[in-house]
């Protein structure tokens, strides 16, 4: 059956279940369970001044569904050494069929420095750039890289990805991809003209957890999944103050400067996989609230000296600043982020549906502990644990590769997952779990939780950066069993 | 009136589909053994590659059985709860000759194959004015993966009795409490007793108190061991847990059918022994909780209740309702 093409910028704003007719006679029709209709942003009260979706230039198509040409092997260069991209460098080099060619810092040492430890573990010795801050922009014109991965600091990452794509390499970029509507459109943009993937380095969308929850949900074990939620919540407050932790400071510095809620996509992403957005589902309309900016400059009174420069800083980003989104399907996503608050970690990671739910986080161990509670399973009004269910909806990968993960990654294996996973794709010419629409419309409450803010919680549209291709149902992190190409 | 215009040409179908297929006009009858109708609209699936994790196509042939035009015929389709189909509804446009049939198709969104026996069931609605003048029909389609437990004592997945000396590993109603094995004995129920209710001999679970000794029913398809065969009813010894311990139970016989029957077991309570229709079979004085014996002055009881079969075939495996409220102790068929 064909898929249902791209639809009208009509349908592209107004948010409804766009049904174009596949063939003269039969046509969807569209139902109350499969779609709500929206009504337009305008006159449903949403601001629409963020939905705009700019038109294709000519021979401009889509990237949905567009594999990876093969690589035999896949040679991986490294924008930014700080402490995430020397940490990421290793296990890109792990992965079987990948090398790393090039490594990049505008500390000029600390390109050095990695590559000296990739020696030292006996792998090949990667090109080094360094010195300044467009010493980037020369290791992109090598023509022995296949990938290039950003792990620079936030402000960075839009003009460093849409560079990548135009030298003609895929890209895995940190997160967030962009942070303004515009450079996240023009990130698909460029995506489609240059026919090159960007994607954005979510780990989390690999987590065991998450992977399980999205298997649940497709089994159906929550019903009809009517909601759920995630976040990033995460006390950096340390971090954030530390002289050597963030290069610059340049992280606590974005709370100088934006409302945003800047790092949600940890826990919107798995909620946002589990519904199938951009799969037959999209987000359509954001609002979001944030409390009073307190932690920083509560923790800054109590355990920073007065000689440190963060005190001429002023915090606006709202400590908790929570968005509640509405899909095209009717349903509702709640994404938190709060940095700077006294809390345990967690991303939440919440799925419920017409017939059980499931919440990570719950319990009191480091491990966080899942709880669930589905029919016709459970009853009684008492929770689950979660670890019979993970066992059996674990997902390939980590039955696979999770030993592996446990011995080269960070993050508990999922930094290594996603790469090797990456690689695998890129290897066996497959067509990515994670494309661009989907870090774009991941990363989107960014600017958008910004604009809500802004007009006191008003809500905003959230574009259709798949341009109508969201409706037809495919495949994602969900993927079937592959095996990674053997290394000759 | 212009004839109907559809993705695949109208072409005229046989009335007779193959396989699991099941012509039903709707709605359903519970209880009543599904059997292809010989008239009027069909409405069939085409089989469902389960092989997953996929986006498999679907194809829905409405026939129009009936002596009229059939008009504003609209096609729907849904999967298992939960999965997800593209459209859910698709219209088609003109009119379909009697005789003549129309094809839709639709994609779903098919979950990884889970281990054990597994069906999913997937149905098609056809809405319509003319043709036979019934309005609505519908097709449904049962695709089976794995096999059934083969027995009850098999599927035991709860521990609903306990030693008064030792009463932690109960957890009959979710808050940790069980029968007292003491207070059952009193009443004759024994590991292996045999219990008649509703002319069926069942026997009591015959494994040690503290240890699993019933389902809490979840969708499980169970064989019925040895005491498979034919018979008038189907007869379920248990009890409820909360007041909506209600559910379907689906029958399939060793002819490829099927049928549905309702049942319900009252609370082990606080429910009138007779809710759901039930049938007392025993009860007994207290609980056990977990800090000891407990609530002498309350009743806790044992049921009986039934579904009907069709006595001209014979019972292959039962689909326990999806209903966790319901626990079983055994089934068996009475005549």
């Amino acid at each position: 059956m064909p898929e249902i093409p791209a639809v009208s910028r009509r349908l592209l704003l107004g948010g409804t279940l766009a049904t174009g007719a596949l063939a003269a006679g039969i046509g969807s029709a569209g139902s109350a369970s499969a779609a709500p209709a929206a009504a337009s942003p305008a006159a449903s009260g949403v601001s629409d001044a963020s939905a705009a979706a700019p038109g294709r230039r000519p021979g401009q198509k889509s990237m949905i569904n567009v594999p990876f040409e093969v690589h035999r092997t896949v040679r991986v260069a490294v924008i930014a050494l700080g402490n995430r991209g020397s940490g990421m460098t290793p296990g890109w080099s792990a992965v079987p069929g990948c090398v790393v060619t090039a490594v990049c810092d505008i500390r000029a040492d600390r390109a050095k420095r990695t590559a000296d430890q990739l020696v030292s573990k006996g792998k090949p010795r990667p090109a080094e750039y360094g010195g300044s801050a467009d010493s980037y922009a020369d290791m992109l014109e090598r023509d022995d890289i296949d990938l290039v991965y950003i792990a620079t600091p936030w402000e960075f990452h839009y003009e460093q990805g849409k560079a990548a794509l135009l030298a003609g390499k895929h890209v895995v970029v940190e997160l967030p991809v962009a942070t303004e509507l515009r450079e996240l459109w023009d990130l698909v943009d460029t995506s489609e003209r240059t026919r090159k993937n960007l994607m954005l380095s979510e780990n989390c969308s690999y987590g065991r957890n998450e992977l399980a929850m999205l298997k649940m949900a497709h089994e159906g074990l929550f019903g009809d999944v009517t909601n759920g939620h995630g976040g990033y919540l995460h006390d950096l407050r340390a971090l954030l103050f530390s002289d050597t932790y963030y290069t610059d400071s340049w992280r606590r510095l974005w709370h100088t400067r934006s409302t945003a809620s800047f790092y949600a996509m940890h826990g919107l992403a798995p909620v946002a996989a589990a519904m199938d957005i951009n799969r037959g589902d999209r987000m359509t309309v954001l609002r979001a609230t944030a409390t009073e900016p307190k932690g920083l400059a509560d923790y800054r009174e109590r355990f920073v000296p007065k000689s440190h420069p963060s005190w001429r800083e002023t915090y606006i980003n709202g400590d908790l600043v929570t968005c509640l989104i509405d899909t095209a399907r009717g349903r509702v996503i709640r994404a938190e982020h709060d940095v700077s608050s006294p809390r345990p970690y967690s991303r939440i990671n919440s799925l419920a549906g017409s017939r059980g739910i499931f919440e990570d986080y719950a319990g009191v161990s480091s491990a966080g502990g899942g709880r669930i509670y589905v029919e016709p399973d459970h009853s009684g009004h008492s929770w689950r644990a979660f670890d019979a269910y993970r066992k059996e909806f674990d997902h390939w990968l980590w039955k696979k590769i999770g030993d592996d993960a446990a011995n080269n990654g960070g993050h508990g294996g999922m930094d290594y997952v996603l790469q090797w996973r990456t690689v695998q794709l890129m290897r066996a010419g497959l067509v990515p779990d994670i494309d661009v629409y989907d870090s774009a419309a991941w990363c989107a409450p960014v600017p958008l939780s910004v604009m809500s803010l802004a007009d006191k919680g008003r809500p905003v549209a959230i574009p259709d950066f798949t341009r109508g291709g969201w409706v037809n149902l495919r495949s994602g992190l969900d993927s079937r069993t592959t095996e990674m190409p053997p290394v000759s | 009136m212009r004839p109907a215009r559809l993705i695949s040409p109208l072409r005229a179908v046989a009335a007779a589909v193959a396989g699991a297929v099941l012509f039903v006009p709707a709605p359903a009858v519970a209880a009543a053994p599904q059997e292809p109708a010989s008239a009027g609209t069909g409405v069939s699936i085409s089989p469902v590659d389960l092989d997953g994790p996929a986006v498999s196509t679907v194809k829905v042939t409405v026939r129009n059985g009936g002596p009229q035009r059939m008009r504003s015929l609209k096609v729907s389709f849904a999967g298992p709860a939960g999965w997800a189909v593209q459209p859910s509804v698709r219209a088609v446009d003109g009119s379909l000759a009697p005789g003549a049939s129309a094809d839709a198709t639709f994609r779903i969104q098919v979950p990884e194959k889970r281990p054990g026996f597994v069906i999913r069931t997937f149905t098609a609605t056809a809405t319509y004015r003319g043709g036979d003048g019934g309005g609505t029909a519908t097709g449904t389609r049962a695709e089976r993966s794995g096999t059934p437990r083969a027995s009850l004592s098999a599927a035991y997945n709860n521990v609903a009795i306990t030693d008064e000396s030792a009463t932690r590993a109960g957890d009959y109603d979710g808050g940790g409490n069980s029968f007292s094995a003491q207070k059952l004995a009193a009443v004759g129920l024994t590991p292996g007793a045999k219990v008649d209710a509703l002319g069926a001999e069942l026997t009591w679970p015959d494994v040690p108190a503290g240890t699993k000794d019933n389902v809490a029913s979840s969708g499980q398809a169970v064989a019925l061991g040895g005491k498979g065969g034919k018979g008038g009813k189907l007869v379920f010894l248990g009890s409820g847990v909360t007041s909506a311990a209600t559910g379907s139970a689906t029958v399939y016989y060793t002819d490829g059918s099927s049928g549905t029957g309702t049942f319900g077991f009252p609370n082990w309570s606080f429910d009138p022994v007779t809710a759901h229709g039930a049938t007392l079979v025993k009860s007994t004085d207290g609980r056990n909780r977990q800090d000891g014996y407990g609530n002498a002055d309350v009743k806790y009881s044992v049921f009986a209740h039934s579904v009907p079969l069709d006595p001209a075939k014979t019972v292959e495996f039962v689909v326990l309702p999806s209903n966790a409220n319901v626990h079983i102790f055994d089934m068996a068929i009475a005549p």
